[in-house]
């Protein structure tokens, strides 16, 4: 119906400033990494040694900047990402890393919220086709006749 | 003295919540309206408990009564009267008293208010399910956390004071208990729960009362859960305030279960459905508790937060198996006899979105609990040592919490049963446009990033939604428009989007890096100068500070420090932040000189919009309050669904409409 | 179908029991994998360096001679991360002091303790006061406790004659737990 296009048309403009918008802010922040970003980068993927619960990018403590240290060296001799965490897990072991790897048991950390999220939809629409196929509710001659009745009421 | 008062108070407690019990229990099963009478008076036998155990403890504390061992652990003469009383809570026997006596106090408040209905069995069943737990509290402080031990041998003149950063900051004072309040409140709508499955009564009766329960323990819960990310900010020193801590999670998960049933409850009065949903969503709030206090106490996982090592562990696990078997069970047995026949008419519909608010809460629930517990599951299936951190937190929550946001912007104008696209589209105009240009406008300006544009897009639309609510309710009732669970709800969204906007700009735009400054250097970061001036030291009477003087943007003068603790192992950093509404300057001492005018390592992290945290937080509250003021008194809505027969020994089916 | 038929129906299909007893068997595998953990403070005793060559160790003593762990090839050795602050270090010194003294005579293993986030004066002066005359290594950027996977002191390591690390130790060791240690490797004939 055209009236309903018509009604869609500002929401389908907006629709396209927001796009060009956030196409534009998306930009212009990456760009290839200095080495010190590099460094912090991979320092915050990397758990601080003596720290209970931070990054050895964000901790002052004597460890994580030994680490840092490292990565830096490292890093300007030119070592990949890769290779660096390579080096830090043959040193503290797996769980010095922050992020779970990929693979093994490490990668159900990952797939589970995925599976239960598919799961959950899957349910929800089987629910919903379950209601919608409900016989609706039979409205009676009588019944229509009673509110326009009362409709016509209300408007007088 | 005190240890003899205190050990007979938590001996009173337990015996209080035993008798209570029993004599419940044969009410219950006699149907003796006078055992059902005289069972609910040992409340008082255990608040009586609760507050001898207390009034002892801190006695001991204010008189450094160091015969007990908790006094002689975390007691000192040097520590500050402020930090000498909330040493109550800072171990973990502690800590177990001032849950007994939070719960001892919902006890009592539940049992006068419902003392005229004492003799209905779903009364007497709540009551006997809070006896039960409140029982086990105190069994733990008579056998594996007694905070009322006495030193055998010397009695030390002089203890090490609590755990340095526990000295550090007010805030101790206030976080701990918030957080208990929330934590232990939540006690009472699963005690309700239970008894609604045990009775097979779910007239909407309870339900009210019980939903006025969990607003008062969510809105502490997130006060405490606030005010917690607040303190790790100005005391921990690493500039963050949320670190996807074992701890911190432990106390967000059950948040998340305990949202989920303020808003899925609504469709429960509305049209009679969900009910199944929200059963098990107060049951799992508190099942989420209990493990969260297990994880928090047992040592199995690292963390900030950690108590010192204890038994107390498998006690609390046994205790979160008895629960989770019961909730488990109940729902088994009695869960689909009390299943609605009513159906979703169409997932546009203001039920749908609720509904999709279920999904989407559990999952997050899911999501957090699977990441905090992941590491002991690894371990156990093939010794994997893996951890989990920040970066998977933040990658998975992240599409969960933009569907959410999603959702705050249009459910609150979608219509119940059915909506249409016109409809839809009319309401949510303004809210989008404005959103819109708020986007456009943060381009133009220069900010970048998908992530924190898109949460600032969201934001705006989801408050946009929450104002337009609000006006037009203020235009309808004048300031009781104000007012009310949607009104009050409204207003805690905004606070909400205020606190996931600032959220997402300050990790999206902060800078860090530390300077080496020579006494009168300045330098430059993110648009504000740092000038170092020097620093001194300082003896106070629990502590020596070496402390920084450091001007900010040519202005005032801020202090951060090193602060060194008599019987402390290192040394803790104190920091000292600038905070405006647009950003924060946050200052920590790196590296003290090594002499006097030497030079000094300065870390500076500046992050923007922190201080609308803290002002989303009171947003939240205020708008708690809101939601708890008792509106125009109105019936519960008669649910359009046809009742549900079930068969119970006592009660005859229930006519429509009725509210038990 | 009217609504309350629907409803029975419904109901015998028992969705929610199902849903609940296989969440109820879920949990009961989640407490049973809770219930058999230990504490997150015994676990890191494992090192990915077992078994392996001790990486290189060099630095300047507390007499400010150079120190390096390759000079100790054919003894066994105990290497020892400590600093003065560390409250359980102290714990340990003593029992550090008698296994030195044990094993003087046979000169058959060693104690080489590396200072870990702490200064040599310190250090000095933590050894006047409990004794002990073990060469200290000094450890300034924290190179060395990261090479060995060292998070925070105490931790020792057994590095035997030739150079492997045979264990790892995660807090406080004491003399009659390292010759136990000592005789088992020995007996494997390492």
């Amino acid at each position: 119906m055209s009236g309903k296009w018509r009604g869609r048309l500002p929401w389908l403009l907006m629709g396209a400033v927001l796009v060009v918008a956030l196409v534009i802010g998306s930009q212009g922040r990456s760009g290839p990494m200095t080495e010190a970003q590099r460094v912090k980068h991979i320092a915050s993927e990397i758990r601080c040694p003596t720290c209970r619960n931070q990054s050895a990018a964000e901790s002052d403590a004597a460890a994580a900047k030994a680490v840092r240290d490292e990565i830096d060296r490292r890093v300007r001799a030119g070592q990949s990402d890769g290779e660096i965490v390579a080096f830090m897990v043959s040193r503290y072991g797996s769980d010095i890393l922050l992020k779970p790897e990929g693979s093994g048991v490490a990668s159900l950390v990952w797939a589970l919220p995925v599976v239960a999220v598919v799961v959950a939809l899957f349910g929800l629409g089987v629910a919903f086709r379950r209601w919608r196929s409900r016989p609706g509710v039979d409205v009676s001659a009588e019944d229509r006749a009673l509110v326009e009745r009362e409709l016509q009421r209300e408007d007088a | 003295m005190n240890a003899t008062l205190g050990t007979a108070g938590v001996w009173l407690g337990l015996f209080g919540a035993l008798v209570g019990v029993v004599t419940l229990g044969f009410g219950l099963y006699r149907r003796d309206d006078k055992l059902l009478e005289a069972g609910r008076k040992y409340t008082w036998v255990i608040v009586a408990g609760a507050v001898l155990g207390v009034v002892a403890m801190e006695s001991a504390l204010l008189g450094h009564d160091f015969s007990l061992k908790y006094v002689a652990e975390n007691g000192s003469r040097q520590t500050p009267l402020l930090f000498t009383i909330t040493g109550m809570w800072s171990a973990l026997e502690g800590s177990i008293l001032l849950w007994a006596i939070v719960l001892a106090g919902y006890l009592a408040v539940m049992v006068h208010h419902f003392r005229t209905r004492a003799t209905d069995p779903l009364v007497g069943w709540a009551t006997l399910t809070v006896f039960v737990v409140a029982g086990f509290f105190f069994a733990l402080m008579a056998g594996p956390a007694n905070p009322f031990r006495v030193i055998h041998g010397a009695i030390p003149t002089n203890g090490p004071g609590p755990n340095p950063l526990l000295q550090n900051h007010p805030l101790v004072a206030f976080h701990p208990p918030m957080l208990y309040l929330g934590y232990v409140g939540f006690t009472i709508p699963f005690a309700f729960a239970v008894a609604a499955l045990v009775t097979g009564r779910l007239g909407e009766g309870w339900l009210v009362e019980t939903r006025r329960w969990t607003l008062f323990a969510w809105g502490f819960l997130t006060i405490g859960i606030i005010l917690g990310a607040w303190w790790s900010y100005e005391v921990l020193g690493w500039g963050g305030y949320w670190a996807w801590d074992p701890v911190e999670n432990a106390s967000f998960i059950p948040w998340l279960t305990a949202t989920a049933y303020l808003h899925s409850v609504m469709v429960q009065e509305r049209r009679g459905m969900l009910r199944i949903w929200n059963l098990s969503l107060l049951l799992a709030t508190f099942s989420l508790t209990i493990l969260g206090t297990f994880l928090t106490r047992s040592g199995v996982l690292e963390s900030v937060h950690s108590f010192t090592e204890s038994p107390i562990g498998p006690w609390i696990l046994t205790f979160f198996g008895l629960v989770v078997f019961t909730a488990v069970g109940l729902i088994a047995w009695r869960g689909d006899r009390l299943r609605s026949p009513g159906s979703i008419d169409s997932p546009v519909s203001r039920e749908g979105a609720f509904l999709a608010n279920n999904l989407l809460f559990s999952a997050f629930c899911f999501v957090v609990l699977l990441g905090t517990v992941f590491p002991l599951l690894a371990e156990a299936l093939n010794g994997d040592r893996l951890s989990v951190g920040g970066p998977y937190f933040n990658r998975m929550t992240t599409p969960i919490v933009i569907a959410l946001l999603f959702l705050m912007a249009i459910a609150p104008v979608l219509p119940w049963r059915k909506a249409s696209e016109e409809v839809l589209r009319k309401r949510l105009f303004w809210p989008a446009w404005t959103a819109t240009i708020v986007v456009v406008l943060c381009v133009v300006t220069g900010l970048r990033g998908l992530a924190p544009l898109a949460a600032f897009w969201l934001g705006t639309f989801a408050a946009g939604s929450a104002v337009r609510q609000l006006v037009l309710s203020a235009r309808r009732q004048g300031w009781r428009g104000l007012i009310g669970r949607a009104n009050g709800g409204m207003v805690v969204h905004i606070g909400v989007v205020l606190v996931a906007v600032a959220f997402a700009a300050s990790h999206a735009y902060g800078h860090t890096h530390e300077f080496r400054l020579a006494p009168g250097q300045s330098a430059h970061l993110s648009g504000h100068t740092v000038t170092y001036l020097g620093s001194s030291t300082v003896k106070a009477s629990n502590k020596t500070s070496v402390t920084a003087q450091v001007r900010v943007d040519g202005g005032k003068v801020y202090a951060p420090a090193i602060q060194q603790f008599p019987f402390a192992t290192q040394a803790i950093g104190s920091p000292s932040v600038k905070s405006s509404l647009g950003d924060d300057v946050y200052l920590t001492l790196a590296a003290a000189p090594d002499h006097p005018g030497g030079t000094a390592v300065i870390g500076v992290i500046v992050q923007p919009l922190i201080m609308w945290l803290w002002i989303g937080g009171a947003v939240i509250a205020v708008g708690t309050a809101l939601a708890a003021w008792p509106g125009r008194r109105r019936r519960p809505t008669a649910p359009v669904s046809a009742p549900v027969e079930v068969e119970t020994p006592e009660a005859p089916p229930e006519p429509v409409g009725v509210t038990s | 179908m009217s609504d309350v038929d629907l409803a029975v129906s419904r109901s015998r299909r028992h969705t929610a029991r199902w849903a609940a007893i296989s969440l109820g068997v879920v949990l009961l595998l989640f407490v049973a994998v809770l219930a058999t953990r230990k504490s997150a403070a015994d676990k890191q005793a494992e090192s990915p360096l077992l078994g392996k060559q001790a990486p290189s160790l060099t630095g300047s003593g507390l007499d400010g001679s150079q120190v390096s762990l390759a000079s100790m090839h054919g003894k066994w050795v105990v290497l020892n991360f400590m600093a003065s602050w560390c409250v359980p270090c102290r714990d340990e010194h003593p029992e550090l002091v008698k296994f030195t003294q044990r094993h003087q005579a046979a000169a058959d293993a060693t104690v080489l303790g590396v200072i870990f986030d702490d200064t040599q004066p310190n250090v000095r002066r933590f050894f006047a006061d409990l004794g002990g005359s073990w060469p200290v290594v000094d450890d300034p950027g924290g190179h060395t406790a990261l090479d060995f996977g060292v998070r925070g002191p105490p931790e020792s390591f057994l590095v035997d004659p030739n150079g492997f690390v045979v264990w790892k130790g995660i807090g406080q060791v004491n003399a009659d737990g390292l010759d136990k240690l000592l005789r088992e490797g020995k007996a494997r004939g390492a």
